[in-house]
C-alpha cells in the first residue's frame, strides 16, 4: 500500500517525502477542495522535484464540469508534462472521457467522491483502461475489504482528514454576504466553519472556491489501526491535509508509514488543531432504506 | 416533441397526472429507488399505471435509482424483467450495474438518472454509447449550455422545470449519511441542507442570521420555449411527494405553456401561468441555473417556504348533468355563499356562486370542516370525475 499526501508549500516536498510515497496537488480553475492552488508554472515545478525525489505526483482535476469548463480544461493541460505525471484525479466522468481521447487514460484516477460504492461500479471501470478508482468514503470496513478483494484495477481510498460530504456549484457564501449586505472577505478562507442548531459540539468546516462550497465532516477520519487489514486489498491511501499545514503532514505520515497509531502524537494533534478523530464511516452502517 | 413529464407518489396521483396532460410520469417501485417514502408502487400498481398510461397513449418510467452498495444487488435482475413484464417504458438509473444488468438481462429502455450530475457532452456520449437512451442533466447547467449539449449528442436530454432543488450536486451529498446514518444515495435524505446552521469565522459568529444551504423551488416558466426551440426531449416536473392537487395544478400549467408555444409560436405574457403555478402552493421560486449561476435571489434565508396552499378545497367525485349535483370529497375548509373555481383537467378554469351544500344524507351543511367527508354541491356547468374545487383567489 502507497500513501500518497496533499501538500501546502512545495519546499516540503523534501521532507514529507521520507513517509509519502507520492504528493496530490491541484489548481482551483479546475481542481477543488486543495490545500493550496499551485499556479501553472509551480504544477511543473512539483512534477519535476517529484521526478527529481523518485516520488510519485498526481494532479487533481477533480471539478464537476460543463462544457466550456472542459473546453478550458484541454487548454490547461497541454502545458503541462504529463508524460512526467503518475496519474490524473477526476471527478467527472466527462473529463476523464477527454484525458482518454489525448492517450491519457492509463494515468486517470476516478474519484466521483460518493459514487463507488459497490464490486461491479468499481471494476466496470477497466473497460476504459484507466489506472484507478477511489471508493467512496460512506462505506464500511467490510465493503472496502470485499471491493479490493476483488478489484480488476487499484484501489485508492482517502483514509484521513476532513471527509468532504456536500459540493454545490453555487458560490453559497458570497450569496449569504450579498443578503447580509457584506462585501465577501471569505472566499477560499479555510476557517469557517458551520454549527447545527442542534449539533453544538461540532463544527463542520465550510469552504468557498473557484468550484463552489464545500462542507465537511467536523471529525478527521484515520485508518491507522487497520492498515495492515487493507494491505492486501487498498492500492493507495490517500492523507488529505487540507484545513491543516505541513506539519500535521509531518506529524501524521510517520504513523502510516510505519502502520502504528502514537498516541501521544494522536492527542497533541486532536489539542493543536482542535481536531478529534474518528474512523469514518468503517464500522457505521448507513440505512438502506427509511420507509415513512 | 417535447415531452412533459410529472411525478407520482402513487396510482391516484399517477391518474391526476396524466389527466391534467402529462406525457409521461416517473413513479418509485418499492425496491431499487430513492425517495423512499415516495416509492410505493409494488408490481401490481405497476401493472395498473401502465395499463392506464398506455390506453391513453402515455408512458411510465420507474425509477431504479440508488447508488447500491454490493448487498443491495440481490433481485435486481428479477425485478428489472418484472418490470418488463409490466411493460415499462423505461427506468430511470444511476448505477452502472443496473444500468448494465438492464441491457443485459431486459430490453428496457434506460434513462440516466440526475444522480450522476451529467454536466458535459462527454458524459452524456459515454452513457449513450453504453446504451442509454436518454440523460437526465444535472440541475447546474443554463439553459444555453444546455441548447449547445442538444447540437452535440445522440442521447435525448431530459431538463428539470419544476420543484425541489437539491443544494448539492445530486448524488454527491452525504450530509444525511454523516448528521443522520440515513444514506443520501440509498433512499435516506434527511434534507439536512435545509437544517438551520450558524456561520463562524474562526471563533467569531459571522452574523445572527443562519446561514442558508436552502434553495427557491425550480419554475422555469419562461424557459420553457427556449427549450422546446432547443430541441430538449422532456420537460421534468419534480415531487413524488406532492398533492393530488399540486400535480394537477402544476402539470396543467406547463401543458397550456407548451400547447400555446407550439401554436402561436410566441408566449407574449407569462403572467396568467404564473398566476396559475401559485395556486399549487405558496412556495418561493427561481430559474436554478437556467439562466447562469444563482444568485442570493435564488436562495431561502430565515425563512420556511414550505406553506401548502388553501385554495384547494374538494375533490369531483362525480357529476350529474341534469340535477348539476356534484358529490366531491373535502380537501380545505370552505364555507357556502362564496366564490369558488374548478380546475378542468383540460386545464381551464371556470367559477361558480356557492349557495347551498348538503351532506351526503341531505343534511343542510354551511360549512365544509371534516377532512375528506363527501359533500354535495350544485355546480353550473358540466364537471368530470378528477376536476378540482377552489377558493377563488
Amino acid at each position: 500500500m502507497k500513501i500518497l499526501s496533499t501538500i501546502h508549500e512545495l519546499k516540503n516536498m523534501n521532507s514529507l517525502s521520507v513517509f509519502a510515497d507520492g504528493f496530490l496537488v491541484g489548481n482551483d480553475q479546475f481542481g477543488t477542495r486543495l490545500t493550496k492552488s499551485f499556479d501553472l508554472l509551480e504544477l511543473i515545478s512539483a512534477i519535476h522535484e517529484s521526478t527529481r525525489l523518485k516520488k510519485e505526483i498526481f494532479l487533481l482535476f477533480n471539478q464537476i464540469m460543463n462544457d466550456e469548463e472542459i473546453s478550458k480544461f484541454k487548454d490547461f493541460i497541454k502545458a503541462l508534462p504529463l508524460h512526467e505525471v503518475t496519474a490524473i484525479v477526476v471527478a467527472d466522468l466527462g473529463v476523464l472521457m477527454v484525458l482518454k481521447a489525448m492517450g491519457y487514460a492509463q494515468k486517470v484516477i476516478y474519484h466521483p467522491e460518493t459514487l463507488i460504492t459497490n464490486t461491479y461500479d468499481f471494476n466496470m471501470m477497466i473497460e476504459l483502461g484507466i489506472k484507478g478508482v477511489v471508493v467512496a468514503k460512506e462505506i464500511t470496513l467490510d465493503e472496502i475489504k470485499e471491493i479490493g478483494d476483488n478489484r480488476k484495477l487499484e484501489l485508492f481510498m482517502v483514509g484521513h482528514g476532513h471527509l468532504n460530504m456536500f459540493y454545490s456549484k453555487r458560490q453559497l457564501i458570497e450569496n449569504f454576504m450579498d443578503h447580509l449586505g457584506e462585501k465577501n472577505r471569505d472566499h477560499n478562507r479555510h476557517d469557517l466553519r458551520l454549527i447545527e442548531e442542534n449539533r453544538a459540539s461540532e463544527a463542520f468546516p465550510i469552504l468557498e472556491d473557484h468550484a463552489g462550497t464545500h462542507v465537511f465532516r467536523s471529525n478527521v477520519m484515520h485508518s491507522i489501526d487497520h492498515l495492515s487489514e487493507l494491505n492486501t486489498c487498498v492500492d493507495y491511501i490517500i492523507v488529505d491535509t487540507i484545513f491543516k499545514d505541513d506539519a500535521y503532514a509531518e506529524k501524521v505520515l510517520p504513523m502510516y508509514h510505519n502502520q502504528t497509531l502514537d498516541l501521544e502524537v494522536k492527542h497533541e494533534l486532536e489539542s493543536l488543531y482542535h481536531e478529534q478523530w474518528d474512523e469514518g464511516f468503517f464500522y457505521k452502517k448507513t440505512i438502506y432504506k427509511t420507509k415513512g | 416533441m417535447t415531452e412533459l413529464l410529472a411525478p407520482a407518489g402513487d396510482l391516484e396521483k399517477l391518474k391526476i397526472a396524466l389527466m391534467y396532460g402529462a406525457d409521461a410520469v416517473f413513479i418509485g417501485g418499492t425496491d431499487f429507488s430513492l425517495r423512499a417514502r415516495a416509492s410505493n408502487f409494488t408490481l401490481d400498481d405497476i401493472a395498473e399505471a401502465t395499463r392506464f398510461a398506455h390506453e391513453r397513449g402515455k408512458k411510465v418510467y420507474v425509477t431504479t435509482n440508488i447508488i447500491p452498495h454490493n448487498e443491495d444487488l440481490h433481485g435486481l435482475i428479477e425485478y428489472l424483467k418484472a418490470l418488463e413484464e409490466r411493460h415499462v417504458d423505461a427506468i430511470i438509473s444511476a448505477s452502472p450495474y443496473i444500468v448494465d444488468m438492464a441491457h443485459q438481462h431486459t430490453q428496457l429502455e434506460v434513462h440516466l438518472s440526475t444522480q450522476q450530475s451529467a454536466s458535459n457532452t462527454e458524459t452524456v456520449n459515454f452513457w449513450y454509447q453504453r446504451g442509454v437512451k436518454r440523460v437526465v442533466l444535472a440541475r447546474e447547467l443554463s439553459k444555453h449550455v444546455i441548447a449547445d449539449m442538444v447540437k452535440k449528442t445522440e442521447a435525448d436530454l431530459e431538463v428539470f422545470i419544476h420543484g425541489g432543488m437539491c443544494m448539492s450536486f445530486s448524488g454527491r451529498c452525504s450530509l444525511s449519511n454523516n448528521m443522520t446514518d440515513r444514506d443520501a444515495n440509498r433512499g435516506g435524505c434527511a434534507h439536512s441542507c435545509r437544517w438551520n446552521y450558524t456561520m463562524y469565522r474562526a471563533n467569531e459568529k459571522v452574523s445572527e442570521e443562519m446561514f442558508s444551504m436552502s434553495s427557491k423551488d425550480l419554475e422555469a416558466l419562461e424557459q420553457i420555449p427556449f427549450l422546446m426551440d432547443a430541441g430538449v426531449k422532456s420537460l421534468k416536473i419534480e415531487g413524488r411527494m406532492k398533492s393530488l392537487h399540486y400535480i394537477a395544478t402544476v402539470v396543467s400549467t406547463y401543458r397550456k405553456l407548451m400547447d400555446d408555444h407550439l401554436k402561436y409560436g410566441q408566449i407574449h405574457d407569462f403572467m396568467p401561468y404564473l398566476i396559475e403555478l401559485e395556486k399549487a402552493e405558496n412556495r418561493l421560486t427561481s430559474h436554478g441555473f437556467l439562466e447562469g449561476l444563482p444568485g442570493p435571489e435564488q436562495q431561502l434565508f430565515s425563512m420556511r417556504s414550505e406553506q401548502p396552499s388553501q385554495l384547494f378545497v374538494g375533490l369531483v367525485q362525480s357529476y350529474d348533468p341534469i340535477t348539476q349535483i356534484a358529490f366531491i370529497e373535502q380537501r380545505n375548509h370552505f364555507e357556502i355563499n362564496s366564490n369558488l373555481e374548478v380546475l378542468l383537467t383540460d386545464g381551464s378554469v371556470k367559477t361558480f356562486f356557492l349557495d347551498s351544500m348538503h351532506d351526503i344524507e341531505e343534511h343542510f351543511t354551511p360549512v365544509a370542516r371534516h377532512p375528506k367527508q363527501i359533500l354535495k354541491i350544485k355546480i353550473p356547468f358540466q364537471v368530470e370525475p378528477y376536476a378540482m374545487i377552489r377558493k377563488s383567489s
